[in-house]
C-alpha cells in the first residue's frame, strides 16, 4: 500500500508543479503572442492596402475584416483576413478590397503549408500579382493552362492547380460573405 | 564496478562516438523535417538541447524519489512541461522561427533522444554527469541538424544561414527541399559516417596487429581476429 | 466526399511518413520484415484511431472551454501513453502470439511521433469529431502502407549486394527517398 501511495504522491506533485509552471509561463506568453499576431496583421493590412494609413476593425462576429482609411481619413476600402482548406492544410490570406467590394486591391498569403516549390508558389508573384485590380463580380474564376480572358479570371499555377483553386475558393467565400453582410446593412 | 568515463569523455561522447543521430539513429523525425535550412536546424537543436538539459537536471536531482513503475510517466510529464515552455516562449519571442519549425517543437516531446537519455542515464547518474551527458548529446544532435540543414540549404537554395554562397548560375536542386531530398541526404550522410568509422576501425585493427608483431606477442592477434 | 478526401490525403497524398516525416523511428526499425511491419502498422492504426477520438474529446470538451490549451502537449502525450499501455494489456489477453510478435515495438508506439503528430494536426486544423476519426484512420493506413512497402523492398534488398557501410539504415533511407518521390506523383489526385 505504501508503494502505491508513494507513486500517487510523486505523480500528483509532478502534475501540480507542471501545471502551475505552465500556467505561469502561459500567462506571461499569451499577451505577447497576441501582440505578435496583431503586429503581423497590421503590417499585412498596409501591404494589401498601400494607400492605407489607418484602420479599425469592423465589429462582425466570425469574420475578421478591417476598414482602412487613407491619408485624408477617407475610406480606402477593406482588408479581409480569411482562411480555408488548401492542398496540404489551411491557407490563410488577407485581401485588400475596394470600398464597393467590386475589386481586389491586392492579396497576400499569410499562412500555408503547401508543397515546397509547387504549392508554395501561391505566395509569390506572378501568381499574387494576378489578383491586383481583379474584379470580383459575379465571382473570381480560374482557368488552367491558358491566359485569362475575363477581368475576373486568373490562371492557375502549373503543378499547383489545387493550391491555386483553393486560394480562389477562399477569396470567393470570404468576399461573398462580406457582400451579403453589406446588403443586409450590417457592414457599413 | 562500472568503469566511469572522465568528465570530458562524458560530454564528448554525445558529440561523435555516440552521436544520437549519426550513431544511435535516434530522433530522426525532426532531423528530416526541419533541416530545410541550417538556421532551422540550429533552432531545433537549441530548443531540444534546452529541454534535454532541463529534463536531465530535474530528473537526475529527484531520481531517488521516483518509484520505478511510474518513471516513464514522470519523465514524459516533465519533458512535456519543458517542451510546452519552449513552445510558448518561441511563439511569444520568435514568432517567425516558431512558424517555420511548425509542429515539430511540440514533437520534441516524443524525440527518442530525450526520453532515451533520461531512461539510460539521467535517472541513474548524479546531476553533474547527467548535465554533461545532456549537453554532449544536445550538441551532437545540433551539429547533425546543422550539417544536414546546411547541405540541403546550400544545394537547395544556394544559401547557408541565409547568406548566398553559390552563384546565381547554379540552378538549385529543388529536390533538396522536398522530403525525398531529406531522406537521400541523411541516408548518404549515414553511409559516409559508416565508411569513415569502418575505415578507422580497420586502421586501428591493422596498427594493433603490427604492434603485436613487433613486440612478439602474435598469440594476441588471434584474439583480435575473433572480435 | 470531404471525408474521403481527408482519408486519401492522409493515407497517400500527404503520407505521414513520406511527406511529413512522422513515425520514422519505427519505419526504419521495424520495416525489415513484412510480418512485423504489418503487425506494427495495424497496432499503430488502432492506437491512432482511438487517439483521434480521445484527443478530440479532451481538446474540445475540456481544454478549450476551460482555457487550458497550454496543457495540450502534456495531456495529449499522457493520453497516448495510457492508451498504448491499455492496448498492450488487451493484446496480451486476447492474442498471446500477436503479443510476442510485436514484442518491444508496442511500448515504442508511445514515442511514435506520428501519433502525437496526428493529435496535434487534428486540433490545429480544427477538424470535427468525424473528420478527426477519418484523419486518424487515413494516417494509420498511410503509415501501414509505407511500412509494408518498405518491408517488401527490404526483404528483397537482403538478397542484394548492398555495400557494407550502407547496409541497414542508410540504404533504407535512400529507398525511402525514392518512395517519397514516387508518392509525390499522387499530388494531383485530389
Amino acid at each position: 500500500m505504501n508503494k502505491v501511495i508513494q507513486m500517487l504522491i510523486v505523480l500528483t506533485s509532478i502534475g501540480i508543479l507542471s501545471g502551475g509552471l505552465l500556467a505561469t509561463v502561459s500567462g506571461w506568453a499569451d499577451p505577447l503572442i497576441l501582440l505578435n499576431q496583431k503586429a503581423a496583421t497590421e503590417a499585412a493590412i498596409f501591404r494589401v492596402q498601400p494607400e492605407g494609413k489607418n484602420y479599425e476593425q469592423v465589429n462582425i462576429t466570425g469574420l475578421e475584416v478591417y476598414k482602412v482609411f487613407n491619408g485624408n481619413n477617407e475610406e480606402a476600402g477593406y482588408a479581409l483576413v480569411y482562411d480555408g482548406n488548401g492542398f496540404s492544410g489551411k491557407i490563410k490570406l488577407i485581401a485588400g478590397l475596394s470600398k464597393d467590394l467590386k475589386n481586389i486591391i491586392s492579396i497576400e498569403i499569410l499562412d500555408q503549408i503547401e508543397t515546397p516549390g509547387l504549392g508554395t508558389k501561391i505566395t509569390e508573384q506572378p501568381f499574387t500579382s494576378q489578383f491586383v485590380k481583379l474584379e470580383t463580380n459575379p465571382k473570381i474564376e480560374w482557368i488552367k493552362g491558358a491566359e485569362p480572358t475575363k477581368p475576373n479570371e486568373i490562371q492557375t499555377i502549373t503543378g499547383a492547380t489545387i493550391s491555386s483553386k483553393a486560394v480562389v475558393a477562399i477569396l470567393n467565400d470570404g468576399i461573398s460573405r462580406l457582400k451579403k453582410l453589406r446588403e443586409s446593412g450590417e457592414l457599413k | 564496478m562500472k568503469k566511469q568515463l572522465t568528465l570530458q569523455k562524458e560530454f564528448l561522447k554525445g558529440v561523435w562516438d555516440n552521436n544520437p543521430v549519426l550513431k544511435q539513429l535516434l530522433g530522426l523525425c525532426p532531423v528530416l523535417a526541419v533541416t530545410v535550412s541550417a538556421i532551422n536546424g540550429l533552432a531545433m537543436g537549441l530548443a531540444a538541447t534546452f529541454v534535454l538539459f532541463m529534463a536531465s537536471l530535474l530528473i537526475s536531482s529527484i531520481r531517488k524519489t521516483i518509484p520505478p513503475q511510474v518513471r516513464i510517466a514522470s519523465f514524459i510529464v516533465i519533458i512535456a512541461t519543458f517542451v510546452t515552455i519552449v513552445d510558448l516562449v518561441m511563439k511569444a519571442k520568435f514568432p517567425d522561427l516558431s512558424k517555420a519549425l511548425g509542429p515539430f517543437i511540440p514533437l520534441i516531446v516524443v524525440n527518442c533522444i530525450i526520453l532515451g537519455r533520461q531512461e539510460a542515464f539521467a535517472s541513474k547518474n548524479n546531476t553533474g554527469r547527467a548535465l554533461l551527458d545532456a549537453l554532449g548529446m544536445g550538441l551532437g544532435f545540433t551539429i547533425a541538424l546543422i550539417i544536414l540543414g546546411g547541405i540541403r540549404e546550400i544545394i537547395g537554395s544556394r544559401t547557408f544561414f541565409g547568406l548566398q554562397i553559390l552563384p546565381n548560375q547554379f540552378e538549385p536542386w529543388l529536390i533538396m527541399i522536398l522530403p525525398a531530398g531529406a531522406f537521400f541526404t541523411l541516408g548518404l550522410l549515414l553511409g559516409l559516417v559508416n565508411i569513415y568509422t569502418d575505415r578507422k576501425k580497420r586502421l586501428e585493427h591493422e596498427s594493433l596487429i603490427a604492434h603485436y608483431k613487433r613486440v612478439g606477442r602474435e598469440e594476441l592477434i588471434e584474439e583480435l581476429e575473433v572480435k | 466526399m470531404e471525408l474521403f478526401i481527408i482519408f486519401i490525403s492522409a493515407a497517400i497524398v500527404n503520407n505521414f511518413v513520406l511527406a511529413y516525416f512522422l513515425g520514422i523511428c519505427p519505419f526504419v526499425g521495424v520495416s525489415n520484415k513484412l510480418s512485423s511491419a504489418t503487425s506494427m502498422g495495424m497496432a499503430t492504426t488502432f492506437v491512432m484511431v482511438i487517439t483521434a477520438i480521445v484527443s478530440w474529446l479532451l481538446y474540445n470538451l475540456i481544454l478549450v472551454p476551460y482555457n487550458l490549451t497550454f496543457l495540450q502537449i502534456p495531456s495529449f502525450i499522457l493520453v497516448i501513453a495510457s492508451l498504448v499501455q491499455f492496448v498492450e494489456m488487451v493484446i496480451k489477453k486476447v492474442s498471446q502470439p500477436l503479443y510476442r510478435a510485436l514484442g518491444i515495438f508496442l511500448p515504442l508506439i508511445t514515442t511514435n511521433c506520428a501519433i502525437l503528430g496526428l493529435a496535434l494536426f487534428g486540433s490545429m486544423r480544427e477538424y470535427s469529431f468525424l473528420e478527426n476519426v477519418i484523419f486518424g484512420l487515413g494516417a494509420g493506413a498511410g503509415f501501414t502502407l509505407a511500412l509494408v512497402i518498405m518491408a517488401g523492398i527490404r526483404e528483397e534488398l537482403d538478397l542484394a549486394d548492398v555495400p557494407k557501410p550502407f547496409q541497414g539504415a542508410p540504404i533504407t533511407l535512400i529507398v525511402a527517398g525514392i518512395l517519397a518521390l514516387a508518392f509525390m506523383g499522387f499530388a494531383g489526385m485530389i
